[in-house]
């Protein structure tokens, strides 16, 4: 196979006036000359062996793990689902009516979960304010395929120690196998909740699929 | 001074083997007649083995690899035990009938002495260096009679550099040791032989030559090496492979007496033109030789592939001689003996790849220097063809297989002389995994850092880092400051290094994942990060004082 400067700059990670250089000081084996040089592949790897250069001449570049599997925040409310009149009159009650509510989560796993989500609120409340609360883990959850966010009207405000005092009644739950996703989810839903018109929409305690309309929606005029 | 005591005590280390090699030669010639003599290179090659393995603990082989390695990796540091383990598994190996040769163990022998001498006086790396190449040079020019030759192998082979400080005591120490051979020995040369008669003829006869010589020395470095590693694959113990390997040359032995030991007598009849084979003969016995040295090295006796390499050098010169004047009857060329010689260069230059070696040696060796314009023709062809089909030569190849062949001046030698200790940034400001953001934010305005290895609380134990770029976009977010802790934010997929990680191997990693600092953790704990920009700095300060000349 023969690469032309271009190509074989891309391939060493240098620009082609270090490749035309390299050519006319003799370090690099040439098999055309002239205005345009071509390398034959071969050479160029007997070349790299000799030298201790890395070089690889493959296309594949590896997939990008990470990405993959981030999903965006309304199909992940999708995933949840959305719960009204959720009962209790203290954070623990209304975490566990929650949790109880939740369909993806195994049933084994439910009363960890329910640990883990108070030593959360414990160590410092998600109560972000406007009666808001994001409950969730600080690890991930392994045993999820999906990642979930889950919403739960409460029927009854209950004191959150959010940072603004007021009482809580809606509860986003996050919950992810994976820590990137948990970041990004929780960065667009902050995005969202920063809207004062979708916090009004939210307080009239919208149908399901309006409000998962209404986060397509944010999410694709921000491209979150 | 230094470099005149160590090539003395080289020399006479160097003359001790030769003369006890002449000795046993003599004392087991009779029972050469036997018909279990075959078992003789057997037994030696089995002794000395042993001897490596169960009582001074060194690999068997020729040893010169090792000394390159030393000199460019630990200052020329060699064990006492060296200077004097492969004489005496040489001397039972070469002595018994095995076809290898005495000057790789002497070399050995010579810069181990060198190497030790430099410890006793207390000297720097540089100076033990030097002493390593002076105790190579006395060996080297005592055992050929050859001081150029030893001074040139020294240097072009062992070190690597052409330096001033270096040239004048290795020049001493090579005469120290050819003056102390002739002292014990009193010969003017190793081989005598007629004039030749040079003519214009024999200058394209010796282009030919050349790239029969270039084609043989690159097939006995392949098979030398084809034979190691079939030996080392194979599950038998080291006595058993020993026995095999010596019998093998033993039995070739007892229909070409030629391939034992190391040869010098019958370069002497071939030099002097009473050597009489056929010419089929004469190409079979360039490859039985070649075959009985590779069995005796491969297989576990020790020796040199100098000597052989002379024998099957001369043997291709006169086979090249016999074709010559089997085609053209009527050539005016000069005699076999000259050939022999040029085939000799031929061999050494190719083996080696080192033309000035192969030039002096025979020059020195023959006391006559009639021959040098061939000599050169041939021993520059056949190094420059041997190294365009095989790039290293045969003492290079190991090291340069185990990325260990390091000249001063050079990438890995840069890279292996720096240790990550000295590249080490260690001021680094570690975060707790259960702070929580909003704090997180408030160390990040006063700091200057890009990375934060975050630890646990408890242990210390580093569990992860924060590379600030990839964070930009929830730290401009001031919803998300109470929302995470710092275990929830921090990647724990960060590729990390230790301390005692080759820097060569750090680099790689860095260029492979496209990255600019690295993280060096060591037992769980986070030390401090390898920046690329420290390591330009300190390469550029470490190409400079290497490559500067006094």
């Amino acid at each position: 196979m023969e690469l032309s400067v271009f190509d074989l700059s891309k391939y060493l990670g240098v620009v082609p006036e270090t490749i035309e250089r390299w050519v006319r000081q003799g370090k690099l084996p040439v098999s055309k000359k002239g205005v345009n040089y071509r390398f034959h592949t071969s050479e160029l790897q007997k070349w790299a062996g000799k030298h201790n250069i890395y070089l690889n001449l493959s296309d594949t570049k590896k997939p990008d793990k990470g990405r993959k599997s981030i999903i965006p925040l309304s199909v992940a409310v999708k995933n949840g689902g959305i719960n009204f009149d959720v009962q209790g009159n203290d954070v623990n009650s209304v975490l566990e009516a929650s949790i109880k509510r939740i369909l993806k989560i195994p049933d084994d796993f439910k009363p960890d979960l329910l640990d883990r989500l108070v030593k959360r609120e414990q160590a410092l409340s998600t109560g972000i304010g406007n009666g808001i609360a994001i409950p969730h883990p600080r690890e991930q959850l392994r045993y999820l395929h999906d990642s979930i966010v889950s919403i739960s009207f409460l029927a009854n405000p209950v004191d959150y120690k959010a940072l603004d005092n007021q009482p809580v009644s809606i509860l986003f739950f996050m919950l992810c196998p994976e820590l990137k996703i948990h970041l990004h989810l929780l960065s667009a839903l902050s995005f969202c909740l920063r809207n004062h018109e979708f916090i009004t929409f939210l307080n009239s305690r919208p149908d399901p699929d309006q409000l998962i309309e209404k986060i397509e929606i944010l999410q694709n005029k921000n491209s979150i | 001074m230094a470099g005149s005591i160590a090539g003395i005590c080289s020399g006479l280390a160097a003359v001790a083997l030769r003369l006890s090699l002449e000795s046993v030669l003599e004392w087991l010639h009779p029972l050469r007649h036997y018909w279990w003599a075959f078992t003789l290179p057997a037994i030696g090659a089995l002794l000395s083995s042993l001897y490596l393995e169960k009582i001074t603990r060194e690999g068997a082989g020729h040893g010169v690899p090792e000394v390159i390695y030393s000199v460019s990796r630990y200052g020329g540091l060699l064990r006492f035990r060296s200077s004097y383990s492969r004489l005496i598994s040489s001397f039972l190996t070469i002595g018994s009938g095995g076809s290898a040769g005495p000057e790789a163990p002497v070399v050995m022998s010579g810069s181990a002495i060198g190497s030790n001498l430099a410890k006793f006086l207390g000297l720097n790396d540089r100076q033990r260096i030097t002493l390593v190449g002076c105790g190579t040079a006395g060996a080297i020019a005592s055992i050929f009679n050859a001081p150029i030759a030893g001074l040139v192998f020294s240097i072009e082979v062992l070190l690597g550099e052409w330096k001033f400080v270096n040239i004048i005591p290795i020049a001493i120490a090579a005469v120290a040791g050819a003056q102390v051979s002739q002292a014990i020995i009193p010969e003017q040369v190793l081989f005598t032989h007629q004039p030749f008669d040079i003519m214009f003829a024999d200058i394209p006869a010796s282009l030919g030559l050349a790239v029969l010589t270039a084609l043989i020395s690159v097939f006995f470095t392949k098979s030398l090496r084809q034979v190691g590693k079939l030996a080392r694959k194979n599950s038998l113990p080291l006595w058993a492979r020993a026995i095999i390997g010596g019998s093998c040359v033993g039995l070739i032995g007892i229909s070409m007496p030629l391939v034992l030991g190391e040869g010098y007598h019958f370069i002497q009849s071939m030099i002097s033109d009473t050597f009489s084979m056929g010419i089929f003969l004469t190409f079979v016995a360039i490859f039985a030789k070649i075959f009985a040295t590779a069995m005796t090295l491969g297989w576990g006796g020790s020796g040199g592939i100098f000597a052989p390499c002379l024998v099957i050098g001369s043997l291709t010169g006169i086979a090249f001689h016999k074709t010559l004047f089997f085609f053209l009857p009527s050539a005016s060329c000069a005699s076999q003996g000259a050939y022999a010689l040029l085939g000799m260069t031929g061999l050494i230059s190719g083996v080696m790849q080192a033309p000035l070696t192969g030039i002096f040696l025979i020059v020195e060796i023959t006391g006559g220097y009639e021959a040098i314009l061939p000599l050169i023709l041939v021993s520059s062809i056949s190094s420059t063809m041997s190294q365009y089909i095989e790039p290293a030569s045969f003492y290079f190849k190991d090291l340069m297989e185990r990325g260990q062949f390091m000249r001063p001046g050079t990438d890995a030698r840069i890279l292996s002389d720096l240790s990550l200790k000295e590249l080490i940034d260690i001021n680094y400001v570690k975060v707790s995994e259960n702070m929580v953001f909003r704090d997180f934010i408030n160390i990040l305005k006063l700091s200057e850092q890009n990375f934060f290895p975050v630890i646990e609380d408890e242990t210390q134990f580093y569990k992860g880092g924060i590379q600030i770029s990839s964070i930009r976009r929830y730290a401009l977010d001031p919803n998300m400051y109470d929302m995470v802790f710092l275990n929830q934010i921090m990647d724990t997929e960060v590729i990390t290094v230790s301390l005692e990680d080759d820097l060569q191997d750090v680099l790689d990693i860095m260029d492979l994942h496209s990255m600019d600092n690295i993280p060096v953790v060591e037992n769980q704990r986070f030390i401090g990060m390898i920046a690329k920009t420290k390591i330009l700095d300190l390469y550029r300060r470490e190409l400079i004082m290497q490559t500067d000349i006094k």
